[in-house]
C-alpha cells in the first residue's frame, strides 16, 4: 500500500509517495530533503530527529529521544517506519543539536543576582569637586584631596604610592579640581587605610564601566575575562595558549626550565606577554585601554603563580613538595608586570598545596561544591587533572598529571576551542566517513578538546581503533592509513581544511588522549576509594575544563573519561577557575570564601602507594579494562559487533 | 582436637586449553596436550584436584643459533643444525611440547619447510614463535598457519601492538595464540580482551605474563602470575587462561649462566650453576601457577619434570 508523506521544512512543503514499511529517511530523500545522518542511519546520533505532526509511524529505536520528545511526536528518521499517510515537520539542524540530551553546553556567564557594586566591590570610584587653592587657602594638593575624600566620600584615611603622588598636582589642575578617584578598600583588615589607585582629571559618569579582569593562568591555556565592576558584567572573554608551552608541556618541565640560568625570568616574561596580549585584545573589544583596568584577580596552579611572580618554584618538584607561598599578598600591576593601570591591585587567589592551586580553590567556589548538601565530585579536566570530592562539611582533593591533550595541545592537529576547531565528530560505522561540526562553521583548522573526545569515542565505537588504541589498518577505508607515527585516521582531507593539509588523528594522539583520560579517571576513582565513597553514590559530577562550548557526556563516558552513570548527574561548567576568579573579583565575601575553601581542603598524595598506578593502567584502555564498570558502553559495542566483523572481513 | 583446614571457595576456574590435534582431531600429532582447568590455587589438592599438570616445552630454533651458550650446544650437539632432529631429541629428553623459534633470516618458504619437517620429526604438539619483529612475525606466521591448518599450533607471540594478523590467521586455520604482556595484571587482561574481541575463542589463548630469571625480577613475575590466578578464580573471565612462561630464555641470558670464566670462584661450576639457574627459575614459576614452562637444557627438563611430579602427587 502506498502512502503520502508530507514534509515541512523551513516553511516549504515537499511530498513523497512510499509503500508501507518504508523508512522515513528514505521518504525524505525521495522528497528531495537532505536530513543529516552522521552515524550512518543507525539511530546512534539522533541528528535526524523529525516531528511527526500527523499520521501513523512505528519507531524501531528511540535511543536519543526522551519520553517528552516522543510525546511531542519526535522520531528518528533513520529508525522510523511509515504505516500510513504522515505529515512530518523537519526542524532546522541547529534546533536538533540543541535538543540533544547528551550535549552539555557551558552556561552563559550571568552576573550574580546579589551583586551590589557599592557593597561587594573593593574598588570604587568617587567623584570629587574640590575648591581650588587661593592665596587665602594654602592647603597642599594631597591634603586637599584627602579633605575632599573625607567630606565627600566619608573616607578618613587613604594611602598613596609615590608614583601616583608624583602626578596628582598635574591631574588636579588639568581637571580643574573636578576629578574622579578610584579607591581600593582593604580586603581582610578593615581597619587598614584605603588606597588611592588612580586619579582622573575629569568627572566620570557614575554608571560608565570601571574595568577589572579575572585571569586564569593554566599550564596550557590562559584565560582573561574583562569585567565591568560597576554592573558586574563580563564584557570580553579571551583565551590563548600559555606562551610557556614552548618551554615544556607540564608543570614539572616548566619548573626544571625555570631552575636553569635565566629560565625563571624567561618563563615569567612569556606568561606576562600572553596575559598582556590577551588584556589588550579584550580591552580593544570594548574600546578601553589596558591602563583603564584597575583590579586583577588571578587564579592558577601553584607553579603558574610562582612563575608569574618570579618566585623560585624548584621546591614544588622536590620532596616534601613545599611551595614558597600558597597565598601571595596583594600586589600592584606595576610590581607584577601586568600592563593594567600600574596601581591596579593584583590579587593572586590562595592555593592549598604544591599541586592543588588557586585554580582549584576558585573552581570549588564557582562550582558551589563547598556549599553542596550531598557528596559531589568536581573534576578539572585540565593538564593537571585535579579532583575535589566533598560537600559543605568536608573537601578532599588530589592531582595527577594528565597532560594537555584535552586542551588540544600535544596532539598533531589539536587546537584550542576557537573558530575553525572541529568540536564534534560522528563516524558512519559502515563507510567510516566522518561528519563534523566546526566552531564558526568555516573550514576546519584542527580539533579541540571536545572534538578529540568525540573523535576518539567514534573511532573506538566504529572499530577504527581497538580498545588499546591501535588503529585497525584492516578497516576498508582510505581514511585509515599508515602515518609517520603508526596508523592514523583522516578526519578532514586537505581540500576541506583551512591549511590544505589533511587533519588526522594519529596513533600518538590516541596515546596522549588515553593517558590523559586514564590519569583523570584513576585520580577520581582512587580519591573516592580513599575516602570510601562509591562513585555511584555521588549526587553530582561537576566538570570543569577548556574543551569548548560543549562536552558530549556520552562520548566522554564511552572513552572512559567519565564514570558510566546517569547523564543527568553530570554538569559541565566550562573553565571553572576563571569563573571563580571572576566571582572573587566582584565580591569580597566570595573572595574570603576562597580563603576558607583553601583552608578546608585536605590534600591526598596519590604517589603515596601504588593504588594510583594500578588504577591508571587499568584505565589505560577503552573504555576500561574492567568492562563491568561501563555497562552502557558494552551495550553500544555489542550492537556494533556485527558491523565490525564484516568490516575486517572476518568470520568465526 | 581435630583441626579443620580452611578451604577457599572460588567462583571462577581456569579454562582447559588443548594444544595440538591428533589425526582423529584433524591434525597429525601423536597426542594432544591439555593444560589449565584448575579450580583452586596451585597444588592445594585438599581444595580441589588438579585436572592437568604443568607441562614442559623445549625451545628449538629454526637455524642453529650462534648466540646460545656453548653449554646448550654441548647438550644438543649436531641436532641443533637440523630442527627435525633437534625436535626429536627434545622429545626424547622429556618435552611435552616443542617450541620452534623462527629467526629473522628465515624466508616464509624456509619457515614453512622447517615447521613441516619438525611436524614430521616429532609427534608432539607445537608452539611457533616469530622472530619478534612485528612485520617479520606476520610475514612468517601467516603462511605457516595456512600450511598447518588444523594442527592446533600455538602461534606467537601476540603483543598489544601486533596481534591482529596473528589472531586472524590462527582463527582462520584452527590454531591457538600466545599473548604476551610485560608483567602487569591489567596489561594481560587488556591483551586478552583485544584478542577475544576479534572473535577468538578464549579456549585458544595462552597468556604469557612475561617473567624474569632468578635474581632478575622473578619475584615480580611470580607476584603478577599469582595475582592473575587469584583474579581468575575470583571470577574475572579475562584472566581465566592458562599461563605460559619462558624461564629458559630468561635464565640463559643471565651472566651467571652465560659466563664461565673470570667470575668469582664461589660461583662454583659453570654448568651446574647454569642448569640450576634455569631449573630454579622454572620451578618457582611452576609453583606460582605456570601451566607451560619453556626450557632449553635437557638436564633442566629432567629436574623440573621430577619437581612437577612431586608437586602433583597427592
Amino acid at each position: 500500500m502506498q502512502h503520502t508523506i508530507t514534509f515541512t521544512h523551513e516553511d516549504k512543503q515537499s511530498t513523497a509517495i512510499v509503500p508501507t514499511g518504508a523508512m522515513l529517511s528514505d521518504a525524505a530523500h525521495l522528497a528531495g530533503l537532505d536530513i543529516g545522518q552522521p552515524c550512518g542511519g543507525q539511530g546512534r546520533c539522533g541528528r535526524c530527529a523529525v516531528q511527526v505532526t500527523d499520521g501513523n509511524v512505528r519507531r524501531r529505536s528511540t535511543l536519543r529521544l526522551s519520553p517528552d520528545d516522543i510525546e511531542q511526536g519526535y522520531a528518528l528518521a533513520c529508525q522510523t517506519v511509515v504505516e500510513g499517510d504522515v505529515a512530518i515537520h523537519v526542524p532546522p539542524q541547529e534546533k536538533i543539536e540543541r535538543r540533544l540530551t547528551t550535549d552539555r553546553v557551558v552556561a552563559e556567564v550571568t552576573v550574580p543576582a546579589d551583586y551590589e557594586y557599592l557593597q561587594d566591590q573593593t574598588v570604587r570610584r568617587v567623584h570629587l569637586r574640590l575648591s581650588p587653592p587661593t592665596m587665602e587657602d594654602q592647603t597642599d594638593d594631597w591634603s586637599r584631596l584627602q579633605t575632599g575624600l573625607r567630606l565627600q566620600a566619608n573616607v578618613n584615611k587613604v594611602n598613596v604610592s609615590l608614583a601616583l603622588l608624583q602626578t596628582i598636582g598635574d591631574v588636579l589642575r588639568a581637571g580643574e579640581w573636578d576629578v574622579t578617584a578610584v579607591l581600593e578598600y582593604p580586603l581582610e583588615h578593615l581597619e587598614q587605610p584605603l588606597r588611592l589607585v588612580s586619579l582622573q582629571p575629569h568627572h566620570v559618569d557614575e554608571y560608565s564601566p570601571l574595568w577589572g579582569c579575572a585571569i586564569d593562568i593554566g599550564t596550557t591555556t590562559v584565560s582573561v575575562w574583562l569585567v565591568d565592576l560597576v554592573s558586574g558584567g563580563v564584557r570580553a572573554q579571551v583565551a590563548e595558549y600559555n606562551g610557556q608551552i614552548a618551554r615544556g608541556e607540564d608543570v614539572i618541565s616548566r619548573i626544571m626550565y625555570a631552575s636553569k640560568k635565566g629560565g625563571g625570568q624567561e618563563l615569567r616574561q612569556r606568561v606576562l606577554d600572553t596575559i598582556n596580549e590577551l588584556l589588550e585584545t579584550a580591552c580593544k573589544r570594548v574600546k578601553a585601554k589596558p591602563e583603564d583596568v584597575v583590579k586583577a584577580t588571578i587564579a592558577g596552579n601553584s607553579t603558574m603563580i610562582h612563575l608569574l611572580l618570579g618566585i623560585p618554584a624548584s621546591n614544588i618538584r622536590l620532596s616534601p613538595f613545599i611551595t614558597a607561598v600558597n597565598h601571595p599578598p596583594l600586589m600592584t600591576a606595576r610590581e607584577v608586570g601586568i600592563n593594567a593601570h600600574p596601581e591596579a591591585s593584583v590579587d593572586c587567589l590562595p592555593g592549598v598545596a604544591s599541586y592543588v592551586g588557586a585554580d582549584i580553590t576558585a573552581g570549588v567556589l564557582s562550582s558551589g561544591l563547598d556549599t553542596a548538601e550531598n557528596v559531589t565530585l568536581f573534576l578539572d579536566v585540565g593538564t593537571n587533572g585535579e579532583t575535589v570530592l566533598g560537600n559543605r562539611d568536608w573537601l578532599v582533593t588530589c592531582a595527577c598529571s594528565a597532560g594537555p591533550a584535552f586542551e588540544g595541545a600535544g596532539v598533531v592537529n589539536g587546537m584550542r576551542a576557537t573558530t575553525g576547531a572541529i568540536e564534534e565528530v560522528w563516524i558512519n560505522s559502515e563507510t567510516f566517513e566522518p561528519t563534523y561540526r566546526v566552531i564558526g562553521a568555516g573550514k576546519p583548522k584542527g580539533i579541540c578538546g571536545s572534538g578529540l573526545i568525540s573523535l576518539l569515542s567514534e573511532a573506538f565505537i566504529t572499530g577504527i581503533i581497538d580498545k588499546a588504541g591501535n588503529v585497525n589498518l584492516m578497516a576498508s577505508s582510505s581514511r585509515v592509513r599508515e602515518g609517520a607515527h603508526g596508523g592514523e585516521y583522516v578526519v578532514a582531507w586537505g581540500e576541506e581544511s583551512e591549511s590544505g593539509a589533511d587533519i588526522v588523528l594519529s596513533r600518538v594522539d590516541v596515546d596522549n588522549l588515553l593517558r590523559a583520560k586514564a590519569a583523570i579517571y584513576a585520580g577520581f576513582t582512587v580519591l573516592a576509594d580513599t575516602v570510601g565513597v562509591p562513585l555511584e553514590t555521588m549526587d553530582k559530577v561537576l566538570i570543569g575544563g577548556s574543551f569548548g562550548k560543549y562536552i558530549n557526556i556520552e562520548k566522554a563516558v564511552q572513552i572512559g573519561l567519565l564514570p558510566d552513570m546517569d547523564w543527568s548527574r553530570f554538569e559541565f561548567l566550562g573553565n571553572t577557575a576563571v569563573k571563580g576568579a571572576y566571582y572573587a573579583l566582584l565580591d569580597w565575601k566570595k573572595r574570603e570564601r576562597i580563603t576558607e575553601i583553601a583552608k578546608r581542603m585536605t590534600y591526598i598524595e596519590l604517589s603515596a602507594d601504588n593504588s594510583f598506578y594500578e588504577a591508571f593502567t587499568s584505565a589505560l584502555f577503552l573504555p576500561h579494562t574492567d568492562m563491568s564498570k561501563f555497562p552502557s558502553v558494552a551495550v553500544a559495542l555489542s550492537s556494533k559487533v556485527k558491523g565490525r566483523r564484516s568490516n575486517v572481513g572476518m568470520t568465526e | 582436637m581435630p583441626i579443620e583446614i580452611p578451604k577457599d571457595k572460588w567462583t571462577g576456574s581456569i579454562r582447559a586449553v588443548t594444544i595440538g590435534a591428533t589425526s582423529a582431531e584433524g591434525g597429525t600429532r601423536a597426542k594432544s596436550i591439555t593444560v589449565g582447568g584448575q579450580t583452586s590455587m596451585p597444588y592445594l589438592h585438599y581444595e580441589a584436584p588438579m585436572p592437568n599438570k604443568p607441562v614442559i616445552a623445549i625451545e628449538i630454533k629454526s637455524r642453529k643459533p650462534d648466540d646460545w651458550s656453548p653449554l646448550l650446544a654441548d647438550a644438543w650437539g649436531e641436532a641443533m643444525a637440523d630442527p627435525a632432529q633437534w625436535a626429536k631429541k627434545a622429545e626424547e629428553a622429556g618435552a611435552d611440547l616443542i617450541v620452534v623459534a623462527l629467526t629473522l633470516a628465515d624466508s616464509p618458504e624456509d619457515a614453512v619447510r622447517v615447521i613441516k619437517s619438525v611436524l614430521s620429526g616429532t609427534g608432539l604438539p607445537l608452539i611457533v614463535w616469530g622472530p619478534g619483529q612485528a612485520e617479520k612475525d606476520n610475514e612468517l606466521l601467516v603462511p605457516i598457519s595456512e600450511a598447518t591448518k588444523g594442527e592446533k599450533i600455538v602461534l606467537g607471540i601476540c603483543e598489544d601492538k601486533n596481534y591482529r594478523t596473528i589472531v586472524a590467521t590462527a582463527m582462520a586455520n584452527g590454531h591457538l595464540v600466545q599473548a604476551r604482556t610485560p608483567m602487569d595484571v591489567n596489561l594481560s587482561k587488556q591483551l586478552n580482551i583485544l584478542i577475544s574481541d576479534m572473535g577468538m575463542s578464549k579456549d585458544r589463548i595462552l597468556m604469557d605474563p612475561t617473567t624474569g630469571a632468578l635474581g632478575y625480577g622473578i619475584e615480580y613475575g611470580y607476584s603478577v602470575m599469582e595475582r592473575l590466578r587469584l583474579a581468575a578464580l575470583q571470577g574475572d573471565a579475562m584472566t581465566q587462561l592458562p599461563m605460559i612462561v619462558t624461564p629458559g630464555f630468561e635464565a640463559w641470558k643471565t651472566k651467571e649462566s652465560k659466563v664461565g670464566e673470570g667470575v668469582p670462584e664461589g660461583w662454583g661450576d659453570w654448568k651446574a650453576r647454569a642448569i640450576n639457574w634455569e631449573t630454579l627459575t622454572a620451578i618457582a614459576l611452576v609453583e606460582s601457577g605456570a601451566d607451560v614452562v619453556v626450557l632449553r637444557h635437557p638436564e633442566s627438563v629432567k629436574r623440573v619434570k621430577s619437581a612437577i611430579e612431586e608437586l602433583v602427587a597427592v
